[in-house]
Protein backbone atom coordinates (compact mmCIF):
# COMPACT_ATOMS: atom_id res chain seq x y z
CA UNK A 1 0.00 0.00 0.00
CA UNK A 2 1.27 3.45 -0.98
CA UNK A 3 2.40 5.34 2.13
CA UNK A 4 1.23 8.87 2.89
CA UNK A 5 3.57 11.55 4.27
CA UNK A 6 2.54 13.98 7.04
CA UNK A 7 2.54 16.88 4.56
CA UNK A 8 0.36 14.95 2.15
CA UNK A 9 -1.98 14.05 5.01
CA UNK A 10 -2.62 17.71 5.69
CA UNK A 11 -3.10 18.50 2.03
CA UNK A 12 -5.41 15.57 1.31
CA UNK A 13 -7.44 16.03 4.52
CA UNK A 14 -8.07 19.67 3.61
CA UNK A 15 -9.00 18.69 0.05
CA UNK A 16 -11.46 16.03 1.26
CA UNK A 17 -13.01 18.54 3.62
CA UNK A 18 -13.38 21.05 0.77
CA UNK A 19 -15.10 18.64 -1.60
CA UNK A 20 -17.27 16.76 0.89
CA UNK A 21 -17.32 18.43 4.29
CA UNK A 22 -16.03 15.17 5.73
CA UNK A 23 -13.38 15.71 8.37
CA UNK A 24 -10.93 12.81 8.58
CA UNK A 25 -8.69 12.46 11.60
CA UNK A 26 -5.14 13.13 10.42
CA UNK A 27 -3.65 10.88 13.07
CA UNK A 28 -5.19 7.92 11.27
CA UNK A 29 -3.00 7.77 8.20
CA UNK A 30 -4.03 4.17 7.48
CA UNK A 31 -7.55 5.47 6.82
CA UNK A 32 -6.22 7.57 3.96
CA UNK A 33 -3.95 4.82 2.73
CA UNK A 34 -6.51 2.04 2.67
CA UNK A 35 -9.15 4.21 1.08
CA UNK A 36 -7.13 6.20 -1.42
CA UNK A 37 -4.16 3.93 -2.15
CA UNK A 38 -5.89 1.94 -4.88
CA UNK A 39 -7.19 5.09 -6.59
CA UNK A 40 -3.67 6.53 -6.64
CA UNK A 41 -2.20 3.39 -8.21
CA UNK A 42 -5.09 3.12 -10.65
CA UNK A 43 -4.38 6.59 -11.96
CA UNK A 44 -0.66 6.03 -12.18
CA UNK A 45 0.24 8.32 -9.27
CA UNK A 46 3.28 7.45 -7.23
CA UNK A 47 2.44 9.88 -4.41
CA UNK A 48 -0.74 11.20 -2.78
CA UNK A 49 0.31 14.72 -3.73
CA UNK A 50 0.27 13.70 -7.35
CA UNK A 51 -3.21 12.20 -6.88
CA UNK A 52 -4.39 15.41 -5.25
CA UNK A 53 -3.02 17.55 -8.09
CA UNK A 54 -4.52 15.28 -10.72
CA UNK A 55 -7.91 15.21 -8.99
CA UNK A 56 -8.00 18.99 -8.68
CA UNK A 57 -6.97 19.66 -12.27
CA UNK A 58 -9.26 17.14 -13.89
CA UNK A 59 -12.29 18.82 -15.51
CA UNK A 60 -14.36 15.63 -15.64
CA UNK A 61 -14.02 15.20 -11.84
CA UNK A 62 -13.75 11.42 -12.22
CA UNK A 63 -11.04 11.10 -9.59
CA UNK A 64 -12.85 13.46 -7.25
CA UNK A 65 -15.95 11.27 -7.50
CA UNK A 66 -13.90 8.16 -6.82
CA UNK A 67 -12.33 9.78 -3.77
CA UNK A 68 -15.75 10.74 -2.42
CA UNK A 69 -17.03 7.19 -2.98
CA UNK A 70 -14.00 5.80 -1.17
CA UNK A 71 -14.10 8.03 1.89
CA UNK A 72 -17.83 8.19 2.51
CA UNK A 73 -18.80 5.42 4.88
CA UNK A 74 -21.51 3.23 3.51
CA UNK A 75 -22.16 1.18 6.60
CA UNK A 76 -25.93 0.99 6.67
CA UNK A 77 -28.59 -1.59 7.27
CA UNK A 78 -32.22 -2.15 6.60
CA UNK A 79 -34.12 -0.94 9.66
CA UNK A 80 -30.84 0.04 11.35
CA UNK A 81 -31.84 0.67 14.99
CA UNK A 82 -35.43 -0.36 15.45
CA UNK A 83 -36.16 2.88 17.36
CA UNK A 84 -36.52 5.42 14.56
CA UNK A 85 -38.65 3.12 12.43
CA UNK A 86 -41.02 2.29 15.28
CA UNK A 87 -41.20 6.00 15.97
CA UNK A 88 -42.11 6.62 12.33
CA UNK A 89 -44.69 3.86 12.23
CA UNK A 90 -46.46 4.38 15.54
CA UNK A 91 -46.13 8.10 16.17
CA UNK A 92 -44.83 10.39 13.45
CA UNK A 93 -46.74 9.04 10.45
CA UNK A 94 -50.09 8.71 12.25
CA UNK A 95 -49.74 12.23 13.66
CA UNK A 96 -48.70 13.59 10.31
CA UNK A 97 -51.59 11.95 8.50
CA UNK A 98 -54.03 13.46 11.00
CA UNK A 99 -52.47 16.87 10.49
CA UNK A 100 -52.22 16.69 6.71
CA UNK A 101 -55.46 15.00 5.64
CA UNK A 102 -57.50 17.64 3.77
CA UNK A 103 -61.14 18.18 4.64
CA UNK A 104 -62.19 17.46 1.06
CA UNK A 105 -62.08 13.75 0.20
CA UNK A 106 -61.06 14.47 -3.41
CA UNK A 107 -57.81 16.00 -2.32
CA UNK A 108 -54.79 13.85 -1.59
CA UNK A 109 -52.76 13.88 1.61
CA UNK A 110 -49.29 15.21 0.84
CA UNK A 111 -46.34 13.76 2.70
CA UNK A 112 -42.68 14.48 1.94
CA UNK A 113 -39.87 12.57 3.59
CA UNK A 114 -36.15 13.09 3.04
CA UNK A 115 -33.30 10.73 3.85
CA UNK A 116 -30.49 13.27 3.82
CA UNK A 117 -27.58 10.82 3.73
CA UNK A 118 -29.22 7.86 2.08
CA UNK A 119 -26.03 5.89 1.40
CA UNK A 120 -26.97 2.74 -0.51
CA UNK A 121 -30.70 3.25 0.10
CA UNK A 122 -31.54 0.87 2.94
CA UNK A 123 -32.99 3.60 5.19
CA UNK A 124 -35.29 5.04 2.53
CA UNK A 125 -36.48 1.61 1.36
CA UNK A 126 -37.18 0.71 4.99
CA UNK A 127 -39.28 3.89 5.26
CA UNK A 128 -41.09 3.03 2.03
CA UNK A 129 -41.88 -0.47 3.32
CA UNK A 130 -43.33 0.98 6.53
CA UNK A 131 -45.50 3.42 4.58
CA UNK A 132 -46.69 0.66 2.26
CA UNK A 133 -47.72 -1.44 5.25
CA UNK A 134 -49.29 1.44 7.15
CA UNK A 135 -51.36 2.89 4.32
CA UNK A 136 -53.56 0.36 2.56
CA UNK A 137 -55.14 3.01 0.34
CA UNK A 138 -51.89 4.45 -0.86
CA UNK A 139 -53.61 6.04 -3.88
CA UNK A 140 -55.24 8.57 -1.53
CA UNK A 141 -51.84 9.94 -0.69
CA UNK A 142 -49.21 11.85 -2.55
CA UNK A 143 -46.01 10.60 -1.04
CA UNK A 144 -42.61 11.86 -1.99
CA UNK A 145 -39.63 9.95 -0.66
CA UNK A 146 -36.27 11.47 -1.50
CA UNK A 147 -32.85 10.03 -0.74
CA UNK A 148 -29.67 12.02 -1.27
CA UNK A 149 -26.02 11.17 -0.84
CA UNK A 150 -22.70 12.72 -1.76
CA UNK A 151 -21.36 9.50 -3.27
CA UNK A 152 -22.25 8.74 -6.90
CA UNK A 153 -21.53 5.08 -6.28
CA UNK A 154 -23.93 4.96 -3.33
CA UNK A 155 -26.67 6.80 -5.27
CA UNK A 156 -26.27 4.38 -8.19
CA UNK A 157 -26.49 1.33 -5.93
CA UNK A 158 -29.47 2.77 -4.08
CA UNK A 159 -31.24 3.39 -7.39
CA UNK A 160 -30.63 -0.19 -8.51
CA UNK A 161 -32.02 -1.46 -5.20
CA UNK A 162 -29.87 -4.57 -5.46
CA UNK A 163 -28.10 -6.00 -2.42
CA UNK A 164 -25.86 -8.98 -1.74
CA UNK A 165 -26.56 -11.52 0.96
CA UNK A 166 -24.26 -9.84 3.48
CA UNK A 167 -26.08 -6.55 3.08
CA UNK A 168 -29.40 -8.36 3.49
CA UNK A 169 -28.61 -10.64 6.40
CA UNK A 170 -28.63 -8.11 9.20
CA UNK A 171 -31.66 -6.09 10.13
CA UNK A 172 -34.29 -7.27 7.71
CA UNK A 173 -36.95 -9.61 9.10
CA UNK A 174 -37.53 -12.71 6.96
CA UNK A 175 -41.16 -11.95 6.13
CA UNK A 176 -40.29 -8.48 4.81
CA UNK A 177 -37.44 -9.93 2.79
CA UNK A 178 -39.72 -12.43 1.07
CA UNK A 179 -42.47 -9.88 0.50
CA UNK A 180 -40.49 -6.95 -0.85
CA UNK A 181 -37.43 -8.47 -2.52
CA UNK A 182 -36.81 -10.82 -5.42
CA UNK A 183 -33.87 -13.20 -5.14
CA UNK A 184 -31.59 -13.72 -8.07
CA UNK A 185 -28.51 -15.86 -7.52
CA UNK A 186 -26.79 -14.48 -4.44
CA UNK A 187 -28.40 -11.06 -4.59
CA UNK A 188 -31.75 -9.53 -3.74
CA UNK A 189 -33.54 -6.79 -5.64
CA UNK A 190 -36.24 -4.56 -4.20
CA UNK A 191 -39.62 -5.06 -5.89
CA UNK A 192 -40.94 -2.43 -8.30
CA UNK A 193 -43.87 -1.48 -6.04
CA UNK A 194 -41.37 -0.19 -3.43
CA UNK A 195 -38.77 1.01 -5.92
CA UNK A 196 -41.40 3.23 -7.59
CA UNK A 197 -42.09 5.06 -4.31
CA UNK A 198 -38.58 6.48 -3.93
CA UNK A 199 -36.16 8.74 -5.71
CA UNK A 200 -32.41 9.08 -5.21
CA UNK A 201 -30.08 11.86 -6.24
CA UNK A 202 -26.66 13.23 -5.49
CA UNK A 203 -26.38 16.07 -3.00
CA UNK A 204 -23.48 17.56 -1.05
CA UNK A 205 -24.86 18.60 2.33
CA UNK A 206 -22.21 21.33 2.56
CA UNK A 207 -23.66 23.22 -0.42
CA UNK A 208 -26.89 25.26 -0.42
CA UNK A 209 -30.05 23.14 -0.72
CA UNK A 210 -31.55 24.39 -3.96
CA UNK A 211 -35.11 23.51 -4.96
CA UNK A 212 -35.68 20.85 -2.35
CA UNK A 213 -38.72 22.51 -0.78
CA UNK A 214 -40.05 21.72 2.68
CA UNK A 215 -40.22 18.25 4.12
CA UNK A 216 -42.52 16.79 6.76
CA UNK A 217 -39.94 14.35 8.07
CA UNK A 218 -36.18 14.52 7.65
CA UNK A 219 -33.84 11.66 8.52
CA UNK A 220 -30.26 12.86 8.95
CA UNK A 221 -28.65 10.03 10.82
CA UNK A 222 -24.97 9.37 11.42
CA UNK A 223 -23.61 11.76 8.84
CA UNK A 224 -22.99 14.98 10.78
CA UNK A 225 -20.59 13.02 12.97
CA UNK A 226 -18.10 13.23 10.10
CA UNK A 227 -18.31 17.03 10.00
CA UNK A 228 -16.62 19.71 12.10
CA UNK A 229 -18.72 21.64 14.64
CA UNK A 230 -19.15 24.77 12.46
CA UNK A 231 -20.17 22.57 9.53
CA UNK A 232 -22.70 20.74 11.71
CA UNK A 233 -24.17 24.05 12.84
CA UNK A 234 -24.58 25.19 9.24
CA UNK A 235 -26.05 21.85 8.20
CA UNK A 236 -28.77 21.71 10.87
CA UNK A 237 -29.63 25.36 10.30
CA UNK A 238 -30.28 24.57 6.63
CA UNK A 239 -32.23 21.48 7.64
CA UNK A 240 -34.42 23.65 9.89
CA UNK A 241 -35.09 25.89 6.87
CA UNK A 242 -36.21 22.88 4.85
CA UNK A 243 -38.43 21.32 7.52
CA UNK A 244 -42.14 22.14 7.78
CA UNK A 245 -43.01 24.10 10.94
CA UNK A 246 -44.71 21.08 12.47
CA UNK A 247 -42.31 18.61 10.82
CA UNK A 248 -40.01 16.09 12.47
CA UNK A 249 -36.26 15.61 12.40
CA UNK A 250 -34.60 12.31 13.28
CA UNK A 251 -30.87 12.14 13.91
CA UNK A 252 -28.65 9.20 14.82
CA UNK A 253 -29.30 7.61 18.19
CA UNK A 254 -25.90 8.63 19.54
CA UNK A 255 -26.01 12.15 18.12
CA UNK A 256 -26.96 15.34 19.90
CA UNK A 257 -28.06 18.80 18.78
CA UNK A 258 -27.09 20.46 22.06
CA UNK A 259 -24.88 23.39 21.21
CA UNK A 260 -25.43 22.77 17.52
CA UNK A 261 -28.86 24.07 16.61
CA UNK A 262 -31.02 26.08 19.04
CA UNK A 263 -33.92 26.03 16.58
CA UNK A 264 -34.80 22.44 17.51
CA UNK A 265 -36.16 20.96 20.72
CA UNK A 266 -35.85 17.26 21.52
CA UNK A 267 -38.95 15.22 22.34
CA UNK A 268 -39.10 11.72 23.68
CA UNK A 269 -41.37 8.94 22.54
CA UNK A 270 -40.80 5.60 24.27
CA UNK A 271 -37.13 4.83 23.76
CA UNK A 272 -36.54 7.25 20.90
CA UNK A 273 -35.97 10.93 20.48
CA UNK A 274 -37.12 13.18 17.67
CA UNK A 275 -36.78 16.91 17.15
CA UNK A 276 -39.23 19.63 16.26
CA UNK A 277 -38.78 23.29 15.55
CA UNK A 278 -39.33 25.66 18.44
CA UNK B 1 -5.10 -26.31 13.40
CA UNK B 2 -8.22 -26.86 11.36
CA UNK B 3 -11.38 -26.99 13.35
CA UNK B 4 -13.87 -27.05 10.52
CA UNK B 5 -16.25 -29.96 10.22
CA UNK B 6 -16.57 -31.37 6.74
CA UNK B 7 -19.31 -33.64 5.49
CA UNK B 8 -18.10 -35.91 2.69
CA UNK B 9 -20.88 -37.21 0.44
CA UNK B 10 -19.90 -39.82 -2.14
CA UNK B 11 -21.34 -43.15 -3.21
CA UNK B 12 -17.90 -44.53 -4.14
CA UNK B 13 -16.45 -46.21 -1.00
CA UNK B 14 -12.85 -45.88 -2.25
CA UNK B 15 -13.06 -42.11 -2.78
CA UNK B 16 -14.98 -41.73 0.48
CA UNK B 17 -12.29 -43.56 2.44
CA UNK B 18 -9.49 -41.61 0.74
CA UNK B 19 -11.12 -38.24 1.40
CA UNK B 20 -11.81 -39.16 5.00
CA UNK B 21 -8.18 -40.21 5.63
CA UNK B 22 -6.57 -37.22 3.93
CA UNK B 23 -8.89 -34.67 5.52
CA UNK B 24 -8.47 -36.15 9.00
CA UNK B 25 -4.72 -36.08 8.53
CA UNK B 26 -5.02 -32.34 7.83
CA UNK B 27 -6.86 -31.98 11.12
CA UNK B 28 -10.43 -31.56 9.91
CA UNK B 29 -13.40 -33.19 11.60
CA UNK B 30 -14.90 -35.50 9.00
CA UNK B 31 -18.43 -36.86 8.72
CA UNK B 32 -19.39 -39.35 6.06
CA UNK B 33 -22.56 -39.86 4.03
CA UNK B 34 -22.83 -42.72 1.56
CA UNK B 35 -25.32 -40.92 -0.64
CA UNK B 36 -27.62 -37.90 -0.85
CA UNK B 37 -30.24 -39.53 1.35
CA UNK B 38 -27.81 -40.00 4.21
CA UNK B 39 -26.54 -36.45 3.72
CA UNK B 40 -30.09 -35.17 4.03
CA UNK B 41 -30.39 -37.01 7.36
CA UNK B 42 -27.05 -35.84 8.76
CA UNK B 43 -27.18 -32.16 7.71
CA UNK B 44 -29.87 -31.01 10.16
CA UNK B 45 -28.39 -33.01 13.05
CA UNK B 46 -24.79 -31.81 13.05
CA UNK B 47 -22.87 -28.58 12.87
CA UNK B 48 -21.21 -28.63 9.47
CA UNK B 49 -18.97 -25.97 7.93
CA UNK B 50 -18.28 -27.48 4.53
CA UNK B 51 -20.03 -30.12 2.43
CA UNK B 52 -17.84 -31.92 -0.07
CA UNK B 53 -20.18 -33.78 -2.37
CA UNK B 54 -20.06 -35.80 -5.54
CA UNK B 55 -22.23 -34.28 -8.24
CA UNK B 56 -23.58 -37.55 -9.65
CA UNK B 57 -25.00 -40.04 -7.18
CA UNK B 58 -27.62 -42.77 -7.49
CA UNK B 59 -31.21 -41.94 -6.62
CA UNK B 60 -32.97 -38.58 -6.82
CA UNK B 61 -30.67 -36.71 -4.42
CA UNK B 62 -27.52 -35.74 -6.32
CA UNK B 63 -24.93 -33.10 -5.53
CA UNK B 64 -27.17 -30.23 -6.67
CA UNK B 65 -29.95 -31.42 -4.35
CA UNK B 66 -27.48 -31.76 -1.47
CA UNK B 67 -26.41 -28.16 -2.20
CA UNK B 68 -30.03 -26.99 -2.03
CA UNK B 69 -30.69 -28.86 1.21
CA UNK B 70 -27.55 -27.49 2.87
CA UNK B 71 -28.11 -23.89 1.75
CA UNK B 72 -31.74 -24.02 2.85
CA UNK B 73 -30.72 -25.21 6.29
CA UNK B 74 -27.99 -22.63 6.68
CA UNK B 75 -26.71 -20.30 3.94
CA UNK B 76 -23.34 -20.16 5.71
CA UNK B 77 -22.57 -23.81 4.95
CA UNK B 78 -20.15 -23.87 2.02
CA UNK B 79 -20.53 -26.59 -0.58
CA UNK B 80 -17.78 -27.89 -2.87
CA UNK B 81 -18.84 -30.21 -5.68
CA UNK B 82 -16.73 -32.99 -7.08
CA UNK B 83 -17.36 -33.52 -10.78
CA UNK B 84 -16.21 -35.50 -13.73
CA UNK B 85 -14.83 -33.33 -16.52
CA UNK B 86 -17.91 -34.03 -18.63
CA UNK B 87 -20.26 -32.38 -16.15
CA UNK B 88 -18.52 -29.03 -15.74
CA UNK B 89 -21.52 -27.16 -17.15
CA UNK B 90 -23.66 -28.55 -14.33
CA UNK B 91 -20.98 -27.55 -11.83
CA UNK B 92 -21.02 -23.98 -13.15
CA UNK B 93 -24.82 -23.97 -12.79
CA UNK B 94 -24.29 -25.11 -9.20
CA UNK B 95 -21.94 -22.18 -8.56
CA UNK B 96 -24.76 -19.86 -9.61
CA UNK B 97 -26.96 -21.56 -7.03
CA UNK B 98 -24.46 -20.79 -4.30
CA UNK B 99 -21.83 -23.54 -4.40
CA UNK B 100 -18.47 -22.24 -3.20
CA UNK B 101 -16.42 -24.14 -5.73
CA UNK B 102 -16.04 -27.35 -7.74
CA UNK B 103 -13.20 -29.83 -8.12
CA UNK B 104 -12.58 -32.04 -11.08
CA UNK B 105 -11.89 -35.74 -10.75
CA UNK B 106 -9.34 -37.10 -10.11
CA UNK B 107 -9.14 -35.00 -6.95
CA UNK B 108 -6.01 -32.92 -6.56
CA UNK B 109 -5.62 -32.78 -2.79
CA UNK B 110 -3.38 -29.73 -2.72
CA UNK B 111 -6.08 -27.88 -4.59
CA UNK B 112 -8.75 -29.16 -2.20
CA UNK B 113 -6.77 -28.10 0.87
CA UNK B 114 -6.21 -24.63 -0.59
CA UNK B 115 -9.93 -24.16 -1.17
CA UNK B 116 -10.73 -25.34 2.33
CA UNK B 117 -8.16 -22.98 3.81
CA UNK B 118 -9.71 -20.13 1.87
CA UNK B 119 -13.14 -20.99 3.22
CA UNK B 120 -11.73 -21.19 6.76
CA UNK B 121 -10.13 -17.76 6.34
CA UNK B 122 -13.29 -16.16 5.04
CA UNK B 123 -15.28 -17.77 7.86
CA UNK B 124 -12.93 -16.43 10.48
CA UNK B 125 -13.01 -12.93 8.97
CA UNK B 126 -16.80 -13.07 8.86
CA UNK B 127 -16.93 -14.17 12.48
CA UNK B 128 -14.64 -11.32 13.44
CA UNK B 129 -16.78 -8.83 11.56
CA UNK B 130 -19.92 -10.17 13.20
CA UNK B 131 -18.30 -9.95 16.65
CA UNK B 132 -17.22 -6.40 15.95
CA UNK B 133 -20.61 -5.32 14.74
CA UNK B 134 -22.21 -6.98 17.75
CA UNK B 135 -19.84 -5.08 20.02
CA UNK B 136 -20.58 -1.89 18.12
CA UNK B 137 -24.33 -2.39 18.47
CA UNK B 138 -23.99 -2.89 22.23
CA UNK B 139 -21.79 0.17 22.67
CA UNK B 140 -24.08 2.18 20.44
CA UNK B 141 -27.24 1.32 22.32
CA UNK B 142 -25.65 2.07 25.70
CA UNK B 143 -24.24 5.35 24.41
CA UNK B 144 -27.50 6.37 22.80
CA UNK B 145 -29.42 5.88 26.03
CA UNK B 146 -27.00 8.15 27.90
CA UNK B 147 -26.93 10.76 25.17
CA UNK B 148 -30.69 10.85 24.75
CA UNK B 149 -31.23 11.25 28.48
CA UNK B 150 -28.75 14.11 28.55
CA UNK B 151 -30.35 15.67 25.50
CA UNK B 152 -33.79 15.74 27.15
CA UNK B 153 -32.38 16.90 30.49
CA UNK B 154 -30.46 19.72 28.83
CA UNK B 155 -33.60 20.87 27.03
CA UNK B 156 -35.55 20.83 30.33
CA UNK B 157 -32.84 22.83 32.07
CA UNK B 158 -32.75 25.32 29.23
CA UNK B 159 -36.49 25.70 29.52
CA UNK B 160 -36.18 26.29 33.25
CA UNK B 161 -33.50 28.92 32.73
CA UNK B 162 -35.76 30.67 30.21
CA UNK B 163 -38.64 30.69 32.70
CA UNK B 164 -36.38 32.04 35.45
CA UNK B 165 -35.23 34.79 33.15
CA UNK B 166 -38.81 35.76 32.38
CA UNK B 167 -39.66 35.88 36.08
CA UNK B 168 -36.58 37.87 37.06
CA UNK B 169 -36.97 40.36 34.26
CA UNK B 170 -40.65 41.02 34.97
CA UNK B 171 -40.63 44.69 35.84
CA UNK B 172 -44.33 44.74 36.75
CA UNK B 173 -43.60 42.98 40.05
CA UNK B 174 -41.35 43.96 42.92
CA UNK B 175 -37.86 42.56 43.17
CA UNK B 176 -38.81 40.55 46.32
CA UNK B 177 -41.78 39.02 44.62
CA UNK B 178 -39.60 38.04 41.66
CA UNK B 179 -37.08 36.34 43.94
CA UNK B 180 -39.88 34.51 45.74
CA UNK B 181 -41.30 33.29 42.45
CA UNK B 182 -37.86 32.28 41.22
CA UNK B 183 -37.12 30.28 44.36
CA UNK B 184 -40.55 28.75 44.17
CA UNK B 185 -39.86 27.60 40.61
CA UNK B 186 -36.47 26.21 41.53
CA UNK B 187 -37.88 24.27 44.49
CA UNK B 188 -40.69 22.79 42.40
CA UNK B 189 -38.47 21.79 39.50
CA UNK B 190 -35.50 20.46 41.35
CA UNK B 191 -33.44 18.22 39.15
CA UNK B 192 -33.85 14.59 40.01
Amino acid sequence: MLKISPEELKLVAQYIHDISGIYLDQSKSYLFETRLGTIATEHGCSTYKELYQKAKAEPSKTIERKIIDAISTNETLFFRDKGPFELLQFKLLPELIDARTPSSPVLKTNIKIWSAASSTGQELYSIAIIIKELLPKIANYSIKLLGTDISDGAVAQASRGKYNKFEMERGLPGDKLQRYFTMFGDSWTIKDEIRAMVQFKKLNLMLPFVGLGKFDIIFCRNVAIYFTLPDRQKLFDKIADNLADDGYLIIGSTESLTGICPRFIPKRHLRSIFYQKK
Amino acid sequence: MNNMTILVVDDDPVIRRMLEKRLEKEGYEVLIAEDGYQARKILPQQHIDVVLTDLMMPGSIGGIEVLDIAKNLNPNIEVILITAHSSIDTAVEAMKKGAADYLEKPINFDELFLRLEKIANVNSIMRNAMDLSQAMDTTESAASETIQNLEIKTAELQNQIDMLETILRDEETSIYERIDKAIDLLTKQKIT
